[in-house]
């Protein structure tokens, strides 16, 4: 248990002039569960393998419980990581697997014995223990992968994509084992992935990266909802967030905002800093747009008239398609299964305005005067 | 301290590689001098650069006969070990019939066979059949030596390439040839290059079935003719290295030019 | 059975296409059969034989007979077998040194790997030339670097002194052997998966924990390999020794492949059956080896993994 430091951490690589990690700056909590979190090339692993120790250091510092680990090996950090592809020693034995690293470490045999079995049995490995890997199914390299992990008892646990080789379904239980694991030994985890789903799962922070940098830190639900940016906006759920071309428009006292042909008075607050005319993105998630609205609810909501493109039904709930007349991008709105609606209708659907984001030109979301009156 | 360490294992490995490369440098050097000159300073460089000995070795020594007849016994026994070697592991890889695997199996384990086995019996038959002492003979015994080797590396590259270029040539009406032809080579022609370089150079540089099956001086390919000239109690050592380099310089060349096929070619079957 | 052969390019309910698998394999099989296969077998066949220029006779067993009592065969053999048990070990063993120096990442590593590649690609006859010099006993450079270093007492005719004679060729193989070996090691340590290493890394290994627990247990298959293909080549090697020394002085360089030649082409009767007599006996002496080696290195392997 401990907490890691990252202050503004660069890596340069020869190939390029461009860093793959840019002054990455993290405070990692102890015993927190934090998700490094983007798409590939994003530099989540490059700054995972720095704090691991297996890549050096451009500039920046890295300290672990306040000590500046910048130039101490990685076999003294006191770190475990699990690998994408669980590195497990082929020709070692599952117990030889779990055993080797505190052997080298000149733990005491009998210690050595107590922990592989106690860890073994944890992981439900203890009739494997005399398998070799290649003998072993991927669900099951990975538990040995995990274990080798848990059985050094580190202060820290770094996660490596683990979970990306499995199939579907071992995927989810695996990451509830991780979770599990997790609660139990109350250890700082840092977990990189690509897969937002895992990302909103398991993590306590997420830490959203984009080309080497950090874009946005912070609880799940809170990085779901108030997304900083598009990239952010885009990234998390699916289908993914909505994001409109829109422009500022005149109003009665409050925003209007032009969609397509459309007039949207934002009832619900205030954003005096827009000009009129601006060109700015409307985001709404595909949750927050209802097909039927009850005569009540339609002062939340704003209706856009729409043709329906496509409908998928899902059996639970029904993904629809529609082109707001002006918009190129289609809408995409998460309904109720017994919607009732065909393709090449035209209807209205209603967008829940306390759910709307507003970004401006560069992509930032614009923020509303405080002291609005509230959704 | 790690700068340190660095720099002495380039030292090491400088060392190494002249060690490696040394002999050929000095021969290069060699060939250049005249004997009088060599005898006096057997280390120095050549001044001047005489490189007319490489027209004298030609001629007068007659390594223009040998680079000839090596040339072409070579480049003949490539191009039939080639055309030979596809058509059999084309064969080998993609049909599967009953002996498959007893025919690909006896055909590689030849590669373990001393020569002395063969080779006895070769000159007997030659000599039967009056290819003895011939250009064509030695090419037909190139072939034999090196198509094991050769249907090994095509064969696993055939047996790769994915079926479906097969089944889409077959529904577009491809004869058994002609799928041979234009599909399975076309594709293999990395692997193909590889054999034909490794072949290449193994074959140049062969000599103990040279030295027994060709013995007049029209016929000698370059290793015997080089053989020829030392031992002399009088050896010109200057013309020898001249006749060295000629035999070199082709392999160099190739080297030059497909350096890392090469490697690939002739590591082949070691890497597991 | 390779890759394609579950989808070959007929289905088994149709008849084989043995007129075209003919075709295609018809030119090979002829080759094989009239010069491998048949010389291999009238080998055999002229081993029971006294084989004379104009007639044979058979001999039985009397050929093997004599081969027993041939005590120049028996220094051949034991010259030959010890030069194939000390090769590979030297060649290897070197070899890996120079690849991990490589692995480290030094920099030029892809310069030195095609320079040191050279001397495998040279003939023989090359090769042997340039060491004939090389050790020549007034000028060759191992005898003027001796003396120039003031240990002149050490310069020898390496290749006249029965003593070193073969020593000094099996150096030369070596020198040739150990930059083929390297960059096949090169290779295999190069596809190590990086991860497992940096597992060992995590695990408190260094260089020396990470070589002896991970790197050689994972290219143990290619060290083996390439053991066994130094041993073979070895057991056949001729050129080499014909130029330099041609099996003297005093059989101390002879190799089975110098004394099979010698009694056919320069002996002073012309008998091709005790040639061939000794032609087969190490036949199937190499075989036996070979078998015996890679059986061996597989039941080993077993174990282990």
């Amino acid at each position: 248990m401990a907490v890691v430091t990252l202050e503004k951490l660069t890596k340069f690589y020869d190939r390029g002039p461009l860093p793959a990690a840019d002054a990455v700056s993290l405070e990692v909590q102890h015993g927190e569960f934090m998700v490094l979190l983007g798409p590939s090339g994003c530099g989540k692993t490059t700054t995972l393998r720095m704090i691991a120790g297996l890549e050096s250091i451009s500039s920046g510092t890295l300290s672990i419980d306040g000590r500046v680990v910048n130039h101490v090996p990685a076999k003294d950090r006191d770190i475990a990581m699990v690998f994408q592809s669980y590195a497990l020693y082929p020709h070692m034995s599952v117990a030889d697997n779990l055993a080797f690293g505190l052997r080298r470490r000149s733990i005491d045999r009998a210690e050595i014995g107590r922990r592989v079995a106690a860890v073994a049995d944890t992981l439900g490995l203890t009739g494997l223990l005399q398998r070799k890997p290649h003998a072993l199914s991927g669900g099951q390299r990975q538990r040995v992968a995990l274990g080798r992990a848990i059985v050094r008892d580190p202060k820290v646990f770094l996660f490596d994509e683990p979970l990306s080789n499995l199939d579907a379904s071992l995927r989810v239980s695996t990451r509830g084992e991780i979770s599990k694991l997790h609660r139990r030994l109350g250890a700082t985890m840092i977990y990189v992935t690509h897969d937002q789903v895992e990302a909103m799962t398991l993590g306590q922070r997420i830490c959203i990266m984009n080309g080497g940098r950090v874009v946005q830190v912070g609880p799940p639900l809170e990085v779901y909802k108030r997304p900083l940016n598009t990239f952010v906006a885009s990234f998390l759920g699916n289908p993914p967030m909505n994001l409109l071309p829109a422009r500022v428009a005149e109003g009665k006292g409050r925003l209007s905002v032009k969609l397509g042909g459309e007039l949207l008075e934002l009832k619900q607050r205030q954003y005096s800093a827009l000009p009129a005319g601006a060109a700015i993105t409307l985001g709404i998630r595909p949750e927050s747009i209802a097909a039927h609205a009850s005569a009540g609810a339609r002062e939340r909501l704003a209706g856009v008239e729409a043709e329906i493109v496509q409908i998928e039904s899902l059996g639970a709930e029904t993904i629809l398609a529609a082109r707001i007349p002006g918009i190129e991008s289609e809408l995409v709105a998460r309904v109720g299964p017994e919607v009732g609606a065909s393709v090449g209708e035209r209807r209205s659907l209603w967008l829940d305005l306390s759910a709307i984001h507003l970004f401006d030109a560069t992509g930032a979301l614009i923020t509303a005067d405080v002291g609005a009156s509230p959704a | 301290m790690a700068a340190l360490k660095r720099a002495v294992l380039l030292l090491l490995l400088s060392l190494y590689t002249a060690f490696a490369a040394g002999p050929f440098v000095w021969a290069a050097m060699l060939s250049l001098r005249t004997t009088t000159e060599i005898h006096r300073n057997h280390f120095a460089p050549p001044n001047p650069a005489h490189w007319d000995k490489f027209a004298e070795a030609w001629f007068t020594s007659n390594y223009g006969v040998y680079f000839t007849n090596s040339t072409q016994v070579v480049v003949s026994a490539v191009l039939l070990l080639t055309l030979v070697g596809s058509m059999a592991a084309h064969c080998l890889a993609r049909y599967r019939f009953r002996f498959n695997r007893v025919i690909y199996f006896v055909l590689f384990s030849t590669i373990i066979f001393p020569p002395q086995i063969t080779i006895i019996s070769l000159f007997q038959i030659l000599v039967q059949y009056g290819l003895y002492n011939s250009k064509l003979g030695l090419t037909l015994v190139y072939v034999a030596i090196q198509l094991p080797l050769t249907i090994y590396i095509l064969e696993s590259f055939f047996a790769r390439i994915p079926s479906d270029l097969f089944d889409a040539a077959r529904i577009d009406g491809y004869s058994d040839w002609e799928i041979f032809w234009r599909v399975s080579l076309p594709i293999a022609l990395p692997a193909v290059a590889t054999t034909v370089i490794l072949n290449f150079i193994l074959l140049w540089n062969e000599f103990l079935y040279a030295v027994v099956l060709i013995t007049e001086e029209a016929n000698r390919t370059l290793p015997l003719g080089i053989q020829r000239f030392i031992g002399d109690t009088q050896e010109d050592v200057g013309m020898i290295a001249t006749g060295l380099m000629i035999a070199i310089i082709p392999v160099v060349v190739v080297y030059a030019f497909f350096s890392e096929r090469l490697i690939q070619g002739m590591t082949a079957g070691a890497v597991k | 059975m390779p890759v394609g052969h579950d989808q070959s390019l007929h289905q088994d309910g149709l008849r084989k296409p043995w007129a075209t698998i003919g075709v295609f394999l018809l030119p090979s099989l002829t080759i094989y059969a009239a010069f491998t296969a048949y010389p291999a077998m009238r080998t055999i066949w002229n081993s029971f034989h006294r084989v004379l220029p104009r007639s044979d006779e058979p001999v039985g067993l009397a050929n093997y007979a004599e081969l027993l009592r041939d005590d120049i065969f028996w220094r051949s053999v034991r010259n030959t077998i010890t030069w194939a048990c000390t090769s590979p070990l030297i060649e290897v063993s070197v070899a890996l040194l120079l690849a991990l120096a490589l692995y480290a990442r030094v920099p030029g590593a892809r310069f030195f790997r095609v320079a040191w590649f050279t001397p495998v690609l040279m003939s023989y006859v090359v090769v042997g030339i340039l060491w004939l010099w090389i050790y020549n006993f007034d000028w060759g450079p191992v005898n003027v670097a001796l003396r120039a270093v003031g240990l002149a007492s050490w310069a020898k005719p390496w290749l006249g002194d029965p003593k070193t004679a073969l020593p000094a060729l099996i150096f030369v193989t070596s020198w040739m052997w150990v930059g083929f070996n390297m960059v096949v090691l090169l290779a295999a340590l190069h596809s190590l998966p990086r991860e497992v290493l940096e597992a060992a890394e995590l695990d408190n290994c260094g260089w020396g924990g990470k070589l002896v627990f991970v790197i050689l247990p994972l290219i143990r298959a290619t060290l083996l390999n390439l053991i066994v293909l130094s041993f073979i080549g070895k057991m056949k090697i001729f050129d080499l020794v014909w130029i330099t020394t041609k099996g003297n002085p005093l059989w101390a360089t002879e190799t089975v492949s110098t004394y099979v030649y010698k009694r056919a082409f320069e002996w002073t009767t012309f008998d091709l059956g005790y040639p061939s007599t000794i032609a087969a006996l190490w036949f199937v002496i190499v075989l036996a080896a070979v078998l015996a080696l890679t059986w061996l290195f597989r039941l080993r392997q077993k174990l282990e993994y």
